[in-house]
């Protein structure tokens, strides 16, 4: 109910300035959308609560410094995508043309994002392209391979190539009596199978690790090659199923070593549940980073005991423990997707005061490309866990990492290689 | 100014797929097909604009063309099935369609890149419209012209004698066949037509978009293109317009800021219309509301 | 996996034990479809409802465990008869469509209060005790056929609800009433039958079967979650359907026949084409055999 009310009077609100109240300050406007309805809304929930505590930490700071030298508050708007294409559009096109957003920040549903980053110009300076032309820094939709679609949009989004070579390079030297590996993925959800058969598996073999039914044809070890066997080889479920019986029967019947879950945490809660149920015991699970969230450790903290999941945030240093802290005051809770909308904030009141900008979205247009390639600039930000290396071939960051485990009910820290 | 554009275009799709709905509620049959027939129109013209670089007019054809022709084959068996039986039945058949969405992959490489349909991955980069240097108002008005035409066909219509008979099946089918009307011709031309105008809407939607996947083309969407007419009601076309201006515009746009409450809503207000005005929101423009049966 | 024989028969049995829920959601649907030949699009929604309630009420008055499987049912006998009161109650009794469309957005509006309440996270959901635990095998040429002690319960509970469903309409005054509301509409209220209360009866006995059914069924996932709504909507309408509208035996039947199946065709052709032969096989139902396998039980006019 008090977003309600708080969305009534955001609105009165806004009424009352449009009527004429003059604004007495300045400010830049930045914009973010994300699911916060339906059965992902708690991505977009935890997406905004982190944005609104970096608003106000760079705001009780002073604030942004602008190009002429004086200081400006840092707004922010953000707005429900309910993880739908269309609406995800019209949001985007939404905060490009009818407002001052300098840089947007969304959304969180990979698909939403595919189809949102085909509506940004492709290439900038291409007269012949209409596409929308406002920079869109992405925190949360982590599906391989995005924001090349523009070169208006970015993503501070983990790494999963880089994640899951390192994790099973890690696993081959410390656990050298594993040797077999079986999984499956959860096949109508983008992020998750194309995680699975792009990049988990193939990182896998590369690490020597066997699949447990012999080789599977065309998986070499690189990146993507053969990633339709793998899907095939593998038992797979979707993502609103709810019996998990011949799929953990494939498993257990695999007798591997490595169990590998890339799924999230509904169905990776569904498929824990009956492995646990039919007595399946590998020697070690590893999930899917984005069930690296508190959402299983409230579906299944028992049985999910143990899984290792490769992360790009725990509370592992100063800066991240506030955020972990500020998020949890709020509601939230951070994790690797929503804990990154803060170090977008964080990164993108740099490269403003870089750039230097305009306030109240003065000479906008100019302002959203000075951003744009400021953000391409930049070789490296501050993370919140250690410092993040920028591929800006791709849009795309390459992000420290840490390697948790599920711990009594808690996502406990297993290895940290930083 | 964009951002309204985009409202319109998708305030225009919406209302092809209602009044695709809409013809066949005419003929008294509820159809939950519908949205399959606008996934039919989506991926085939998209494939024909990207990976066989037809120009958009033709691909659109196409794409509504082969969707009618789906609606044609999907009519016979529907004759069988009457009612809300019919409803599961279209299910059925939206639901194989949005599953072979799903396992449909077909890509090539273009310019370096592979493009196409990828299966759970989607269906990237329909950019047409974009690449070809089409701006937000031309895609608006390209999409309100079929608009115009298909509500225009549809209210002429129900002026001559093609409609009368629609709708003499949709309120009594014994009444009507034993006037001599033919209830296979009838229900099957008017599958087809649905078919072809959801087809068209479905070609349209995905090139403003420029994205589509599986996900897009759920049962919810095939509630939504039902609900457009039965909210709208089915007195005249205007009805299905305002039902999509009321929930596109209005309950999701405009609404915004309510958040997680627009879909609360939005079931409540169903509720609503349907206890006080059981005939649809057309019957607000009427003098005298007709009285509830019962 | 190369598949053999046994690998067939254990996929078989684990998706007909698991067909019990949807077997049960099955007879909720066929139960009003039964009495007022109208669909009641949110009856899985105001089941998985009533398990949300169950687990709410006893989470936090501490209740123990148990309690969810007595409040739930209670829970969904209530949403279910505010569904009546909402969506049908005040309708046309001839306005199939209104009925259909008020029931979906009850449906929305049910999934919706449960994404808002719950931020839309699945919820650990307590397993159906020792029975979760008991897990049987029986071995067959030193392979093994395993049983899911939980999912045996969930079967013995949707026939011991077959069985009283049809002890109520068949020997009780209730039923009596009832299936002539059904049959005769209108002679059934010059005999003083009042419809509305009929209905709502039906409507409670309904969502009170949805509750139990809800909860088993979250019990046997171990979690519950606003996604499982949709799915289980679509599984009710099949199975009812193949059972044949209005059928009770026919809900089972259908129920465990679609799970049998189902779980076949996942192991045989793998989950991204596993719901395009149920959705067929449907589709066959309806257009070879539109009664289902037993018509209708209750003839109407």
């Amino acid at each position: 109910m008090n977003k309600f009310i708080k969305g009534l009077a955001v609105s009165a609100l806004a009424f009352s300035m449009s009527a004429g109240v003059a604004l007495a300050e300045k400010t830049v406007l930045i914009s973010g959308w994300g699911a916060q309805s339906g059965p992902l809304k708690s991505f977009g929930i935890n997406s905004e609560t982190i944005l609104k505590a970096a608003v106000d930490k760079i705001n009780a700071d002073g604030g942004v410094k602008l190009k002429d030298g004086s200081m400006a508050k840092m707004v922010y708007e953000y707005y429900d995508s309910r993880c739908n294409a269309e609406e995800g559009i019209a949001l985007a096109r939404k905060t490009a043309t009818t407002t001052n957003t300098l840089i947007a920040i969304g959304p969180t549903c990979s698909g939403v994002a595919a189809a949102s980053f085909g509506v940004f110009q492709k290439k900038v300076d291409d007269a012949g392209d209409t596409g929308l032309q406002m920079p869109l820094f992405t925190n949360t939709a982590v599906r391989n391979g995005l924001a090349k679609i523009s070169q208006w949009t970015f993503r501070n989004t983990p790494n999963e190539p880089d994640m899951y070579d390192k994790l099973f390079a890690w696993i081959a030297k410390t656990r050298p009596e594993l040797k077999t590996v079986y999984g499956g993925t959860e096949t109508d959800q983008g992020h998750s199978a194309g995680t699975y058969r792009i990049v988990i598996i193939p990182a896998a073999v590369r690490h020597g690790f066997e699949w447990s039914e012999g080789p599977i044809e065309g998986v070499t070890g690189k990146i993507g090659e053969g990633a339709d066997n793998v899907q095939k080889a593998s038992s797979n479920w979707l993502m609103a199923d709810t019996s998990f019986s011949v799929q953990a029967r494939a498993f257990k019947k695999s007798k591997a070593d490595i169990f590998v879950i890339s799924s999230h945490p509904f169905t990776t809660c569904g498929i824990l549940k009956e492995l646990a149920r039919q007595k399946a015991s590998p020697k070690l699970i590893v999930g899917l980073t984005s069930s690296s969230s508190a959402e299983v450790m409230k579906g299944c903290p028992k049985q999910a005991e143990g899984m290792i999941i490769p992360t790009s945030f725990a509370p592992v240093t100063p800066e991240a423990k506030a955020v972990a802290d500020v998020a949890a005051a709020n509601g939230a809770s951070a994790d690797l997707h929503s804990a990154a909308a803060w170090e977008n904030v964080m990164i993108i009141k740099d490269v403003m005061e870089t750039v230097g900008v305009s306030a109240n979205g003065e000479n906008l247009q100019a302002d959203r490309r000075a951003i744009r390639d400021g953000l391409e600039a930049l070789k490296t930000t501050a993370g919140l866990i250690g410092t993040v290396t920028r591929n800006q071939e791709e849009g795309e960051a390459l992000k420290p990492y840490v390697f948790v485990h599920a711990k009594g009910g808690n996502w406990e820290v297993l290895h940290d290689p930083r | 100014m964009d951002y309204y554009l985009g409202v319109f275009q998708t305030i225009g799709v919406h209302t092809l797929l209602g009044l695709s709905a809409y013809i066949l509620l005419l003929t008294g049959q509820v159809s939950m097909a519908q949205i399959g027939f606008f996934a039919i129109g989506a991926y085939s013209s998209g494939v024909l604009t990207v990976i066989f670089s037809w120009n958009i007019y033709p691909a659109l054809a196409f794409g509504a063309l082969l969707a009618s022709f789906f609606a044609f084959l999907v009519g016979f068996p529907a004759l069988r099935v009457k009612g809300l039986m019919l409803v599961i039945a279209t299910i059925a058949f939206s639901e194989i369609v949005r599953l072979i969405t799903f396992n449909f992959v077909w890509m090539v490489e273009k310019d370096g890149i592979m493009v196409g349909a990828e299966g759970a991955q989607g269906f990237r980069e329909i950019r047409y419209f974009t690449t070809n240097g089409w701006d937000s108002s031309q895609v608006v008005l390209l999409i309100w012209i079929f608009v115009a035409i298909v509500m225009a066909m549809l209210w002429w219509l129900d002026r001559v004698k093609a409609g009368a008979v629609l709708r003499a099946v949709g309120n009594d089918e014994l009444a009507a066949q034993s006037s001599g009307i033919n209830l296979t011709t009838v229900k099957v031309a008017a599958m087809t037509a649905g078919g072809f105008i959801a087809g068209l809407g479905g070609g349209l939607y995905a090139h403003a978009v420029s994205y589509v996947d599986h996900i897009t083309f759920t049962i919810l969407m095939a509630t939504f293109a039902i609900s457009y007419p039965i909210l709208g009601g089915t007195k005249n076309v205007f009805g299905t317009l305002l039902a999509v201006i009321f929930i596109q515009g209005i309950l999701i746009e405009a609404f915004r800021f309510l958040e997680d409450w627009r879909l609360i809503i939005f079931g409540l207000l169903i509720i609503l219309v349907m206890n006080f005005m059981p005939d649809g929101l057309v019957s607000i423009f009427k003098k005298s509301n007709p009285g509830k049966g019962n | 996996m190369n598949i053999e024989f046994i690998d067939i028969v254990q996929a078989l049995i684990d998706g007909i034990l698991y067909g019990s829920t949807y077997a049960l959601i099955g007879l909720g649907f066929t139960l009003i479809f039964g009495a007022m030949e109208k669909l009641n699009m949110a009856y899985a929604a105001s089941s998985i409802g009533g398990a949300y309630v169950g687990l709410g009420v006893s989470v936090l008055l501490s209740l123990p465990l148990y309690a969810i499987f007595l409040i739930g049912p209670i829970g969904g006998g209530l949403l279910s008869v505010l569904v009546y009161i909402c969506c049908f109650r005040y309708l046309p009794s001839n306005n199939h469509l209104a009925a259909l469309m008020a029931s979906i957005g009850g449906l929305f509006f049910i999934d919706e209060i449960i994404s808002h309440e719950t931020d839309g996270s699945p919820l650990d959901f307590p397993e159906l005790g020792i029975f979760s635990e008991a897990y049987f095998e029986i071995e067959f040429s030193d392979m093994f056929l395993g049983f899911r002690g939980d999912l045996i319960f969930v079967m013995f509970a949707s026939f011991l609800a077959m069985l009283m469903l049809m002890y109520l309409l068949y020997r009780t005054r209730l039923g009596l009433a009832t299936r002539a509301v059904s049959q005769q509409p209108i002679a059934a209220q010059l005999c003083g039958i009042s419809i509305h209360q009929t209905n709502s009866v039906t409507f409670i006995l309904a969502g009170v079967l949805g509750g139990i059914a809800g909860c088993l069924a979250a019990a046997s996932v171990g979690v519950i979650s606003p996604l499982l709504v949709l799915p289980l909507t679509v599984k009710g309408l099949v199975v009812t359907v193949i059972g044949g509208l209005g059928s009770i035996r026919g809900a089972i039947i259908a129920g465990l026949l679609v799970g049998g199946l189902e779980s076949v065709f996942l192991l045989l052709r793998g989950v991204n084409e596993r719901d395009i032969y149920v959705f067929l096989l449907l589709f066959v139902f309806l257009v070879f055999r539109p009664n289902g396998f037993f018509g209708a039980e209750i003839d109407r006019d």
